[in-house]
Parts: structure tokens; sequence; C-alpha cells
């Protein structure tokens, strides 16, 4: 999913303070925690609240979306909401907040949250991690299911580097050497033969960015 | 009890003059009464009573002691001290309830099985009657109930418990069942008729609005008990007889898809306002686990302290917090077991982290000083009162600087 975190308090409220009626949008979708219904009500609250320490007053609506990042999931849920609505502070990820924008250009929205990355949550050991960096060229079939161009340091596809330390990676020890992981991985599988394939140097326009697919030529409106 | 006129105690804030005031343990076991016929042992479930198989008398490891009141109950010898709902202040309170409330009729309810008594009142079709709410009836002994027949003018006793296997003091449920039937046995060979005690079970579970749920799973991952499952493309699905009603999901669910029997989230809100206009000013709301510590039958909360008591401390929900700051309450305090004595394994400890994020944001707005959160245990009666005077003189500081 994509982990975003919320912004401190006061960045946001620093973003509302010039407008008074600002409905705020949850997003059900893949964030985790879903920042749903719950988290737009708590999210009005923290505001009001901070609001009054700076003398300032707002007149918050919430709502949520199905998706965020769905054009029309956006303009069927939102379309009837946005009577005397100055903003949308939206707590969805960066595609959530544009989507919102696009759907409906002259709404002025605002984002709750920074979006960090493509990960995997861990629940039991209560963390995130960053799992994908959207390379566009999936070679986790033959690195025993581990991505090293994510969670190695250094981006290395060929093996470890040799600054591994107690299966850490010497650029952050609080990290894994991911080539360690791999390795380790292969091993228990009895596929370490894989590794023998020297892999060339990586695509780095796989998806030359900003990434786009067409789904359908669009149709023209009879 | 020991009088100690000199010394006062408070409980929530008010002072109990003239009364017991020293014992720093809920239960006491009195060595001159005692037989070390073991009934306490065997009966209680957490093992916290044991004879010492050298001397042979009867030792209590308060540590373990969740103050069920199960040993006081049961104790043949009354060898047994407790510091909450003995027989003198049961009888105390009954006697003067029975005045103010005018009627013969005592109603008696455990607090895991409703959180107040109108529910209590349209389960039993009465109207008028003497209430008693405890934490778990199986610490009501015997002599409660003929008191209240024979000395008390009490003629109908009705008694809403927990199902047996939901019982948050395990045995305390069972065993009311038992007394509660050879209790009507001799009241009816003394000639007061059938069923003069009614005893009816109620388990507070959750229930779930299928078409909000937003499957995100959490509810699934949070269950202490494994009572939820996320199939194919359904719905989160509950299976209620693994349901134990300790509200973590409820608290945790991102949509507000889910509700616990009985502490719903309008229940909870309209308490919270109706709570909100009574009290005074710096008003303090305690959000409690029912558990963690019990009020006195003879207390009254001060003028600007209030109580709401959940059935976990995991029912606890951030949503409610923020509503008690944005209706005009000055200090939260959240009060939950120690987290090896939650009666619903994980209740405490979801709560604990679930604050101290809330804590986290509140801080980002200048307010997390208003927010506490404390693990008191009835074991040690002063804990609460302690935590909560605390609370109030940090608060009263944090008022005056900010």
């Amino acid at each position: 999913m994509i982990v975003t975190e919320l912004k401190p308090l006061n960045e946001i409220l620093e973003l509302v303070s010039p407008y008074f009626t600002v409905l705020i949008a949850g997003c059900d979708g893949c964030t985790q925690p879903p920042r749903s219904i719950k988290e737009a009500e708590n999210l009005s609250r923290l505001l009001e609240l901070g609001g009054r320490h700076r003398g300032k007053k707002f007149n918050f609506k919430v709502t949520t979306i199905p998706k965020q990042c769905d054009s029309h999931l956006v303009a069927t849920t939102l379309g009837e909401q946005l009577q005397g609505i100055e903003a949308v502070l939206s707590l969805g990820c960066g595609a959530g907040v544009q989507t919102i924008v696009g759907m409906f250009p002259d709404l002025t929205v605002l984002p709750a949250q920074n979006t960090l990355f493509i990960g995997a949550e861990d629940r039991e050991g209560g963390l995130m991690e960053e799992r994908c960096v959207a390379c566009g060229d999936c070679l986790l079939g033959l690195t025993g299911g581990i991505c090293p161009i994510t969670r190695c340091a250094k981006g290395l596809l060929n093996g470890p580097c040799g600054g591994c330390s107690n299966g850490k990676c010497e650029v952050d020890a609080e990290k894994d050497c991911a080539w360690y992981l791999i390795i380790k991985r292969l091993e228990k599988q009895g596929r370490l033969g894989i590794l023998g394939e020297i892999r060339p140097p990586r695509d780095f326009q796989t998806v030359i960015r900003p990434g786009r697919i067409v789904e359908r030529p669009s149709q023209e409106v009879k | 009890m020991q009088q100690h006129p000199s010394i006062t105690y408070e409980d929530g804030g008010k002072a109990i003059k003239g009364e017991l005031v020293e014992p720093t343990a809920a239960v006491k076991l009195n060595e001159s009464y005692c037989a070390s016929c073991s009934l306490c042992a065997s009966l209680c479930p957490f093992e916290a009573i044991k004879r010492d198989p050298e001397t042979r008398k009867m030792i209590l490891e308060i540590e373990k002691c969740q103050v069920c009141g199960i040993c006081y109950s049961s104790c043949p010898a009354k060898a047994i001290d407790i510091f909450y709902y003995d027989l003198a202040s049961l009888t105390r309170y009954l006697e003067s309830a029975r005045q103010e409330y005018n009627s013969d009729t005592l109603v008696i309810a455990c607090k895991g099985s409703s959180p107040d008594f109108n529910a209590v009142a349209n389960l039993f079709g009465v109207s008028k009657f003497v209430p008693l709410s405890v934490p778990c009836v199986g610490r009501i002994s015997g002599d409660v109930f003929l008191k209240a027949i024979a000395s008390l003018g009490i003629n109908k006793i009705y008694v809403l418990a927990c199902d047996d296997n939901y019982c948050r003091f395990e045995r305390g449920s069972a065993l009311t069942g038992r007394r509660v039937t050879v209790l009507n046995l001799l009241l009816e060979q003394l000639g007061f008729g059938k069923d003069v005690i009614v005893l009816k079970r109620n388990s507070p579970k959750v229930k779930a609005d299928r078409d909000k749920c937003i499957r995100c799973g959490s509810c699934v991952f949070y269950c202490p008990y494994e009572a939820v499952k996320l199939n194919g493309t359904e719905p989160a699905s509950f299976d209620l007889e693994l349901c134990h009603g300790c509200g973590i999901c409820v608290a945790m669910c991102p949509a507000m898809a889910l509700e616990l029997e009985g502490w719903e989230r309008e229940y909870i809100s309209a308490l919270i306002s109706r709570l909100c206009s009574q009290m005074e000013q710096p008003k303090i709301l305690v959000f409690r686990c029912q558990w963690s510590t019990f009020s006195l039958l003879d207390s009254d909360l001060e003028p600007n302290v209030r109580l709401i008591d959940l059935p976990c401390a995991g029912r606890v929900d951030t949503f409610h917090i923020l509503e008690s700051f944005a209706q005009g309450v000055d200090g939260v305090m959240v009060a939950a077991c120690p987290e090896e004595d939650c009666k619903l394994k994980d209740g405490s400890r979801e709560a604990y982290h679930s604050i101290l994020a809330l804590k986290g944001k509140l801080d980002q707005v200048g307010l997390g000083e208003r927010l506490h959160f404390c693990f008191v245990a009835p074991r040690y009666p002063q804990n609460f009162a302690q935590e909560l005077r605390r609370f109030k003189e940090k608060l009263e500081i944090t008022i005056k600087g900010g």
C-alpha cells in the first residue's frame, strides 16, 4: 500500500487558515491505516482545537471517498458535497489530492499528508517498510522475493557490496543488508544457483516519469 | 474495618472521615478467624490464595489478586476483609437506597453485563427498584441476599450477570448461578415463595454494520480472541461465540462500522455531553476501565470530575477523547489495568499505544498535557485517587501557564 504520514498539525493549520468552511475528505483505500471517516473526524477536532489557540475558527465538514485515486469515485462521492465549501483538505496520498483537483479544477485542495513510499505493514512488529520503488522491471523472481533495488541502499543488482556487518547495511545500521537476506533466502530454498547469472545494469527508462498507461483510447462524446 | 477519625482518605476527591483508611491492600486474610479450610484457594480464579505446605496457613499474594471478591463471598469463617462492597457497606447502602428509591425490589447488575440500569429495567420489566451495580456478582455472598430479604424489606431480587464464559473473573458468574439456585430453594422452604431471586444473563458483544466495512482488516488483526475474519469479498464477519466484548475493534475501526452493545458511540457521546454540562471548571473527564478501580457505594466525586466506566480500556476511542476536548473538558484521564492484569488480553496495551499516539498529536497543538494515561489496579485502593490528584495538580499548573 501507499504509506503516508500526517503532516505536522501546525503545517496543516497554516494551509487551512485562509479558509473557514473546509471539507475534510478521508480515503478508504490503501493507506495504512486507512484515513477513513474516523480519521477525518479526529482531524477536524484536532484542527479546531489548534485553531482555538490561534484565535481562528473553522467550520469543518467531513466525508470519505472509497478511493481518492479513482476519478469516477471522486466525482460521484464529492459532487453533491461541495456546496459552500471553500477548500478540501485531503487525507489521501498525493495521487488522491491530484485526482480531486483533476475532477474539480476550480477547487482548492490541500494535502493533509506526506506521501512516503510503497510499502508493507508488519503488524506484529508495528512498523511499515518500503518494499517497492516502482522500477518497472520486476526481478523479484530472481532474488527470492526480496527487492535489492528498494532495500539495498546502493541498489546493487549482483550481490552484496562487502560492507555488510552482522546482516546490517553499512549505510544504515538499522536496516538489513538486502543481499544478505536474499542469499539467506535462496540458500534456504535451495536456489542459490540463480545468482550465478550476472545481470546487466538496470534500464532506468522502463517508465519515463511521469508514468502513463493508456487503458483505452478516449472516445468522443456524441 | 478500623476507625481512625483523625485520618482522611480521598476517593475521587471526597474525604471519608472516621472510616477505615489505612489498608494498602484491598483484600486481607484475617489469621485469627481462618480455619485453613482452603475454600478460598480452591475458588480463587487467579491462584492468588494458596495454602503454605509447611505452616498450613493460607497465604494471599496480593500482586496476583484481582479483587473479584469471590473469596470474600465464599469464606465460611468470615476470615477475609475486603475494601470494596463488603457486607457492612452493602448493608448500609441497601438501607439508605431502600428509602431513597422507595421500592421493595432489588436489582443487582454486574457492570460487565450492562452499562446502566435503563436496559436492565427493560430486561426485567421493572420500573421502580433499588439499583446495585457491582463489578462481578460473584462477590455478593448469600448473606447479602438473605439479609436483604430478611431484614431490609426487600421482597424480590433480580440479578443480571454475564454468561459463564464471558465473566471477567472467570468463576464469578457460574458461582452466582449456583448460589441463586440454592438460595431460592432455601427461601422457598422458609415460606418466601418460589423464585424470590430471578437471574438473567447478558453478555454485550460487538455489532457490525456491514455496509460500512471498508475491509481494511484492522479488526481482524486487533481482536485478541480471533473472533473476526475477512473472507473473499465479504465484509468482515464476526463469530459472536468467540467475541468477549472488549471493544478494541470498535475503537480501532477506521470506518466507524462497529459498535459495542451497551456502549455505543452515540451512547458515549450523549454521556460526554451530559457530564460536561454537569461539571464545574476545571472539567476533568475520566475514561476508566471498569475493572481497574471500583467506586465505593457511598463516595461522591468532586464537582469538577466525572467518570465514564468502560468494559475495557481497549474500548477507549480517540474519537471520544477529542469530542470531550471539543465540548470544553479541560483534562482527560484514561485509567487502564496494568497490562498483565488486563481481563481482555490486549485491551490495556492497545489503549496505551493509542493514547500515546493521540498525546503526540495533541502536543502539536499545545494540549498534550491535558491528556493523562495511567495504570491502576483495585488491589491498591488509593491508586486511582492518587493518580487523579496528581493529574489535577498538573492540570491546574498547565491551565495557569497556558
